[in-house]
């Protein structure tokens, strides 16, 4: 056994100020649950992890996992996707109180939804204000006192969370509208098994591909009054949409049909799918793409992705569709000031989960706060998404500053301010075999049927710039398989629990097959003293 | 099954049959080309260039006929001086021409692409690597030096997604539909090649028997040809061996067969099915032709009146399983 001293495979492997490093103690030695892996990492040496990398590259090309780049003639090139290939590991404990704290959090964004379009009880309590949650661009009027079948309506969570510099986990976005990434969860396992297996020695980590089945129950749960097996389709926006992989990737999963609008028709307030024989009754769609776009007759006119009627079915509740139309106004950045509140209003519970200290810019003492500490602050439009428009203070010019405080002044209500949050790092591989630290963050995935069910890990996407905190994939980020070690915690289900069962003896079956068959193959093989006697065969000169 | 789906699978195994097709054809061109150059001149030049172009009804690259694009088949026949140089690359690596094998195998993989979930891993993956090795090839050079190994590697590879399909894919509808697809476009292209290869009112036989050899060698179907029919291959023979002969899986009538075997798996109800009624009607009608003797005119028009009729099932197939996903698109 090597001491730990000498299981630095990292030369010069310094943790930025603020941030923890969630593998290395702060000294550089491995925290106790990475021993295993570190030692692994450092016999096998930078040669076989770009080797790998190398095998990666052309597996996933070959797997077509990759998204489109423009270069710098502006053609457009598939580049594999990037897969960092040194794993993200939380322990056992560390994901429990995650795992409790996303459940609680869903199931008051839950609450929360189906009080915005009924009975207002948490306006008129005065902890959100009515006027906040109708003007936010994701409120859903035509689905106003609609009750969702099964009364869920956000089966399909990802919160992002993130680490920060003291080691606390907080929920940084709530994600309930359609959150991806999860085909890239069961992807990187995949691939890690492949290209990484000596990793895996010495490690129990719990399994992430139940999620299809997973999800596939949750939304035959969810079916409207169904005698027969429920038909449950998969709506994308089509095959030049950015996430059209995962959308073939999950109906391949699941095993169901993967439909564009075209395939879609309502008759009678009842959804039909058009098949080569005739239309078929639809009950569950788990559609991919946003509320403007699913109806024109409600909402946007102009679209061509819709399916005309489709709002009328599901007043009529025909239908299921997941996640529920208008389930957008509880991840609204603005509304995630107030999560916690919702947690404490519904639950009664105390939040187990906290948020990043946030501001809300309407507030005019807030506000002056807020425009004094400009620099070390995060400002982020309240209804964008993908890292669009957001503004890291302390990585900002005097200019820019200037800039962004006219743009509040114009507006403030279109923004949040957030403490910056010292993302905590993983060693990373950096393109020369060598290890550094790089920043990261976790996107668990939550499916709503039954009950709240939460696979082990989530996406872990890394910033794969030196220092920086930007880890959305349009913007150069990487992920990491994230590992949940198994250390015997009662409640999951793990492989290593089922206990060992011996395989059945059949004496009836011998070592080299039935009586014939052996008769036959020693009549073909004479001895090889026949072979060179007999003419059959030309005797070498 | 949803279609669209449907469609989409019936058109990727018509263009993984057209690029197969096409590569075994092209490979007996040069085949042709090449014998003939070195022997005795130009008796031994058999599947011409011209030929070729004939059968893919594609345009030859003459610049300034743009125009004229919806010209007969018959007229497209570009002038006899267009030779390997013009014509291999235009039909191999012409991302322009449709026709090209190129064309077909990315089309095929886009196709493979939005059918991710419908057709196994292993076939996507055997597509997609396809397309992708095309694209590394310099195949401009890989044609001057050794085509061989170009249209061999378009052969092994189809061969190989068509092994998959028979190992992995789930054989319900869509797997009836793939098959479909492909066995409609393999009849269509070997009735284009014996319609060229016998052209009507044509009595000179003779000059065509080398031609008939370079045929059998294109499809692939020589060593079949000499193990069924034991007699010197000419014209007419070869032409009756392609069209009727059952045991060969590349002959008309056994694509028939195979199509009309895979609509009625497909069909919920077979027996009121328009394609698969006429695909009846179409197949006793060859085998009573096939029982006829007839003279090498009328087999050419034989040819012409099989080919028509197979138009007619492909529109059926469309109206039948296809019009309610085109409707849609229609209306919107």
């Amino acid at each position: 056994m090597t001491m730990p001293t000498e299981l630095l495979p990292i030369d010069g492997y310094t943790v930025p100020a603020g941030s923890v490093d969630e593998l290395l103690e702060a000294d550089g030695t491995p925290r106790p649950h990475v021993q295993a892996l570190l030692e692994t990492l450092q016999r096998l040496g930078p040669e076989a992890l770009l080797e790998a990398g190398e095998r990666r590259d052309t597996i996933f090309m070959q797997q077509g996992i990759t998204f489109e780049v423009y270069t710098s003639d502006g053609a457009r090139r598939d580049r594999p996707f990037p897969l960092d290939l040194v794993p993200r590991v939380l322990t056992a404990a560390e994901w429990t109180v995650i795992k409790r704290g996303l459940a609680q959090r869903i199931r008051a964004l839950n609450h929360f939804v189906d009080d915005v379009y009924h009975a207002h009880e948490i306006v008129r309590a005065g902890i959100v204000p009515w006027s906040l949650i109708v003007s936010r661009p994701c409120f859903a009027r035509p689905v106003h006192g609609v009750r969702a079948p099964g009364g869920v309506y956000t089966h399909v969570c990802g919160c992002d969370l993130v680490r920060g510099g003291d080691g606390l986990w907080r929920v940084l976005e709530d994600n309930v509208r359609t959150p991806s990434g999860i085909s890239y969860v069961l992807e990187n396992r995949l691939a890690m098994t492949r290209l990484m297996p000596e990793l895996f020695a010495g490690h129990r980590v719990r399994p992430v591909d139940h999620y299809p089945s997973l999800l596939l129950e949750a939304l035959r749960a969810v079916a409207p009054g169904v005698e027969s097996e429920p038909t449950v389709v998969l709506w994308t926006p089509g095959p030049l949409n950015g996430a059209y992989f995962e959308h073939a990737f999950l109906a391949r999963e699941m095993g169901i049909e993967l439909v564009e609008a075209t395939d879609l028709v309502v008759r009678d307030a009842t959804v039909y799918m058009r098949t080569t024989a005739g239309l078929q009754r639809v009950h569950t769609i788990y559609r991919r793409l946003d509320d403007d776009f699913i109806d024109p007759l409600e909402f946007r006119p102009d679209s061509l992705l819709g399916v005309p009627g489709l709002i009328r079915a599901y007043r009529a509740g025909t239908v299921a569709i997941a996640n529920a139309i208008g389930t957008g106004v509880a991840d609204d950045k603005a509304i995630y000031h107030y999560v916690p509140e919702m947690i404490r209003f519904y639950l009664s519970e105390e939040p187990i989960l906290e948020n990043v200290p946030t501001y809300l810019l309407s507030d005019d003492k807030l506000r002056k706060m807020v425009l004094e500490r400009l620099d070390e602050l995060v400002v982020k439009p309240t209804s964008e998404s993908g890292g669009k428009g957001v503004f890291i203070g302390p990585h900002s010019s005097a200019a820019e500053l200037e800039e962004e405080k006219h743009l509040i002044l114009a507006d403030p209500e279109r923004f949040i301010a957030q403490e910056l949050v010292h993302l905590s790092t993983v060693p990373t591989e950096t393109g020369d075999g060598r290890l550094s630290p790089r920043h990261v963050d976790l996107r668990p995935f939550a499916v709503f049927g039954d009950e709240i069910r939460i696979v082990p890990g989530g996406l872990t996407r890394v910033a794969l710039k030196e220092g920086s905190m930007i880890v959305n994939s349009s913007q150069g980020g990487g992920s990491k398989d994230t590992w949940v070690l198994d250390d015997g915690e009662p409640g999951d289900f793990t492989p290593g629990t089922l206990p060992l069962r011996p395989p059945p003896r059949l004496p009836d079956i011998r070592y080299g097959g039935w009586h014939g068959q052996a008769q036959q193959q020693q009549q073909s093989a004479p001895p090889a003293a026949d072979r060179l006697a007999g003419g059959e065969f030309p005797a070498p000169d | 099954m949803l279609a669209r789906i449907a469609q989409e699978l019936f058109w990727l195994g018509r263009d993984m049959t057209r690029a197969e097709q096409t590569a075994r054809m092209l490979d007996g061109a040069f085949h042709a080309d090449v014998t003939g150059n070195s022997s005795d001149g130009g008796g031994g030049v058999t599947l011409s260039w011209a030929g070729v172009l004939a059968v893919i009804g594609a345009k030859p690259p003459v610049p300034g006929e743009e125009e004229r694009e919806e010209e007969d088949a018959a007229e497209r026949i570009p002038p006899a001086y267009l030779g390997r140089s013009e014509i291999a690359p235009l039909l191999t690596l012409d991302t322009e021409s449709p026709a090209s094998v190129v064309s077909c195998i990315a089309r095929a993989r886009e196709r493979g692409r939005t059918l991710r979930d419908v057709i196994s891993t292993e076939m996507w993956e055997a597509l997609n690597s396809f397309y992708l090795s095309l694209g590394h090839y310099d195949l401009q050079a890989a044609l001057l030096t050794g085509p061989y190994s170009v249209y061999q590697e378009v052969k092994e590879r189809c061969a190989l997604f068509w092994g998959l399909v028979e190992r992995t894919m789930l054989r319900d509808e869509g797997r009836s539909f793939l098959e479909a697809g492909g066995r409609i476009e393999e009849a269509d292209m070997v009735l284009r090649m014996l319609r060229v290869a016998i052209p009507a009112g044509d009595s000179e036989e003779e000059r065509h028997e080398a031609e008939a050899l370079a045929l059998l060698q294109a499809v692939g179907g020589f060593q079949a040809y000499r193990r069924s029919v034991r007699e010197v291959p000419d014209l007419r023979r070869v032409g009756r061996f392609m069209l009727y002969e059952g045991a060969y899986p590349g002959s008309v009538a056994s694509s028939l067969e195979d199509l009309r075997a895979a609509l009625e798996t497909a069909d919920a109800a077979p027996r009121s099915s328009p394609p698969v009624l006429r695909l009846g009607r179409m197949i006793a009608d060859m085998e009573l032709q096939r029982r006829t003797p007839e003279a090498i005119g009328s087999l050419s028009e034989l040819l012409v009146r099989i080919q028509d009729e197979l138009e007619l099932v492909d529109h059926d197939i469309d109206e039948r399983y296809f019009a309610i996903a085109a409707l849609a698109a229609v209306h919107l």
